[in-house]
């Protein structure tokens, strides 16, 4: 990145601006006004009434509920300029209006239905609707109570009429008495547990108000339904059209108020900004042409920009990977942007995080599955971050099939594996038991048992399996570690700070790698290893006392080993997912099957009932876990990668700004 | 030597041993895992962008369950040194 300084006279500011937003090249730093020969631009052109042409275009999308999606058509501008007053006068009018009825009908249609609330109960009440309104001298009280008040209103108000009826657990009252009593008898009523109720002001008896303000509702809600058939209309008829319309005011308007982020005096203007260094040398060019030599575009030079830098502005980040990578860029933008000197962990996502998948997942079926069902979604789901989203989980989805064929998997272990490849015979699995390298009964068919000792394929519920992959395990969070540590020293160098590299970072990585060490030599019984092992360790917790945090360091040292632990996940997770295809299998083939067959053994006499219950029981299980065997193997390496990699070396600096250079990617409009 | 406990015994007492440290550590988890995740709904609603950190800091007890599963898997693995206590 290279900070450039675009000064020029304000005759050409439109044909500058027009430049800058079609180049896309210009990170611009927004002029914050406290230079004192220099004021905060103005808008220029017709920025008011493009803002006000969009925010009428936004309600109406918003009352068509348009949202915004992958384009089917695209305009050219002239075309939408043609149309748009027609959008946004006539039809923009038509879809308000009728918003508006359709908004009008349905609180009135509420407002009945409250109405009919508040009527039915009064039904059991032997008095018409007008009864209950309009005199000058009696006060009423319509209400439910929980004990008779018929004595007690007596009692306050000699001269009274009270109707009570009795439904669904509560009474209902209404108590005339003269008005000069009301207060008395309001007393008395709430001692019984009196709540009013309204009576809506209508006439006749209670049922027949409810008759018509039930034929009412129905009229208007006949009413409705045309006018959200109009609203769909339209939406169908203009969707497209009224998004690039959007896109079209949007980019005007951000070209037009574009001047609020410069630096201006009376005749001229300055605009500050970075640019990627190998393109400074285009942007000149293309903005001197444009405004026909009443331009200056200076580049600052690098001592100068660094001060800049140290007075609290960020460099823009621009995240630059190949195509492949791509997609864990949003790994990565979802933790933090790496600052501009920081290492983009996006390629070491990308390495480290399909394989972990896989690992965990490490099922040929499920994995083609995974494949399957996202090559579907890839159609369905076009916007940016869902086929990023995609890309990543297909990629870990091949490694899962991968991690498959060395466990032996294809939908759960063992099972299906034997039927297409081959199973050894009882009395090798015996020998291999004895022996104690027994890791599953299945085989690559004339293949044999590949690998060290004949591992692969490796029953992953087996006790040497589980063993042998704790190791494996441990020794990838080890080599991800240290990826992480090394980094972390180079981060640290690269800001200048020695003592944080060499005495913060690297002994992390001697404790680490060196504990794996001794680890391997306890187990392998080379008592050597050990020896060194634990001599490095004592150094590296040395150093760490040396290092800038002092005494306070040797607080981190048990999560240098919780973090190693944290690796064992990639075992824990996998026997998840197998334990339960397993147990799926089981339960299918040896549990339900044989007994809705009547404890038949031989799969020949299984009964067609029993079979089929039993194969709805193993879809149903499986497809349980395919959910689950997506989510949890995509968590878990996520947070190996947030909790135990990047605390290393990422973010130490807090985190940088993305490269946005001004301009605007068309999707609805032509170019 | 001495017979100290019938090794059935010794075997089931190791396993559900093993499955109390997975299980407790799993509600420990659980527990701390439920106030910063409800913390993290919060804020992410408030502001998306602190959707990575929030994850970060909600999957950081997560380890607690890992701890208790190895604690199982020596358990269950470590069998054939306690094992030398009941041979005769």
């Amino acid at each position: 990145m290279s900070r450039v300084v675009v000064a020029g006279s304000k005759d050409v500011i439109s044909p500058v601006v027009e430049k800058l937003h079609e180049l896309r090249l210009l990170h611009i730093v927004n002029y914050n006004g406290n230079q004192p020969e220099f004021a905060l631009g103005k808008p220029i052109g017709k920025a008011r009434e493009y803002s006000e042409n969009l925010i009428k275009l936004r309600s109406v999308t918003r009352y068509l509920d348009i949202k915004n999606k992958a384009p089917e058509k695209t305009y050219p501008e002239s075309q939408v300029l043609s149309e748009m007053d027609n959008l946004l006068n006539n039809v923009g009018g038509d879809v308000t209006a009728t918003y508006e009825r359709i908004v009008a009908i349905e609180a009135e249609i509420k407002s009945k239905q409250d109405q009919i609330r508040a009527l039915t109960p009064l039904s059991i009440l032997p008095l018409p609707l007008e009864a209950y309104h309009g005199y000058d001298s009696l006060a009423t009280f319509v209400g439910t109570a929980v004990t008779p008040v018929d004595a007690d209103v007596a009692r306050v108000s000699p001269v009274n009429e009270i109707f009570t009826g009795t439904a669904k657990n509560a009474t209902y009252v209404a108590v005339f008495v003269p008005a000069e009593k009301a207060s008395e008898v309001s007393a008395v009523l709430s001692e019984h547990g009196f709540s009013e109720m309204s009576v809506p002001k209508l006439e006749g008896s209670v049922d027949s108000a409810i008759a018509s303000l039930n034929g009412s509702i129905k009229s208007l809600e006949g009413e409705l339904a045309p006018l959200h058939k109009k609203l769909v209309d339209v939406k169908k008829q203009y969707e497209d059209l009224m998004l690039a319309t959007d896109e079209y005011l949007s980019m005007q308007v951000s070209k037009t108020e574009s001047p609020l982020r410069f630096a201006e005096t009376d005749n001229a203007f300055v605009i500050d900004g970075w640019v990627p260094s190998d393109q400074y040398g285009r942007l000149k060019s293309e903005l001197e042409s444009a405004a026909g030599g009443k331009l200056d575009v200076q580049l600052i030079a690098d001592k100068e920009a660094d001060d800049l830098v140290k007075g609290g502005e960020d460099v823009p980040t621009k995240m630059d990977n190949p195509s492949i990578v791509k997609p864990y860029e949003l790994i990565t933008r979802l933790f933090a942007i790496p600052e501009y000197k920081e290492f983009d962990p996006s390629l070491l996502i990308f390495v480290f995080f399909p394989i972990m998948f896989g690992m965990i997942l490490g099922d040929v079926g499920y994995g083609i599955v995974i494949l399957l069902i996202l090559t579907l979604l890839k159609k369905r789901f076009r916007t940016e971050g869902w086929q990023q989203l995609i890309n990543i989980v297909m990629i870990a989805g091949v490694w899962a099939v991968i991690f498959g064929i060395f466990y032996g998997e294809i939908f759960g272990p063992l099972g299906l594996w034997n039927y297409m490849v081959g199973m050894l015979s009882h009395h090798e699995m015996i020998e291999l038991q004895e022996m104690g390298l027994f890791f599953g009964e299945g085989t690559f068919g004339p293949l044999g048992r590949l690998g060290p000792l004949g591992i692969f394929p490796l029953y992953r519920l087996a006790t040497n399996a589980v063993l042998l992959l704790i190791g494996v395990s441990l020794f990838i969070g080890v080599i991800h570690c240290s990826v992480g540590s090394i980094l972390g020293i180079k981060t640290e160098l690269n800001y200048g700070e020695k003592r944080h590299a060499y005495f913060e970072r690297l002994p992390v990585m001697l404790f680490q790698v060196f504990f794996a060490i001794a680890l391997l030599g306890l187990v392998m019984g080379q008592m050597i290893m050990v020896y060194i092992g634990a001599a490095v360790i004592v150094l590296s917790i040395v150093m760490m006392v040396m290092g800038p945090e002092g005494a306070m360091g040797l607080a981190h040292v048990p999560s240098y080993v919780s973090n190693l632990i944290s690796y064992l996940r990639l075992l824990a997770i996998g026997l998840a997912s197998v334990g339960l295809a397993y147990a799926a299998n089981q339960l299918s083939f040896y549990v339900i099957m044989p007994m809705l067959s009547g404890g038949a053994t031989n799969s020949a006499d299984f009964s067609i009932l029993a079979i089929i219950v039993g194969i709805v029981i193993l879809v149903a299980v499986h497809f349980i876990n395919i959910l689950l065997g997506i989510l949890s193997p995509f968590m878990h390496p996520l947070r190996l990668h947030y909790v135990e990699m990047f605390t290393k070396f990422y973010s130490a600096h807090g985190g940088g700004v993305e490269y946005s250079p001004f301009g605007h990617v068309r999707r609805f409009l032509k170019a | 030597m001495v017979v100290v406990a019938d090794a059935g015994i010794l075997y089931g007492l190791l396993a559900v041993g093993a499955g109390l440290a997975t299980g407790l550590a799993g509600i420990g988890a659980g527990v701390g895992e439920q106030g910063i995740g409800a913390a993290v709904v919060g804020v992410v609603a408030e502001e998306p962008g602190f959707l990575g950190k929030g994850l970060f800091l909600m999957l950081l007890p997560e380890t607690l369950i890992i701890f208790g599963l190895a604690v199982s898997l020596i358990l269950m693995f470590a069998w054939t040194p306690f094992s030398a206590i009941v041979t005769p």
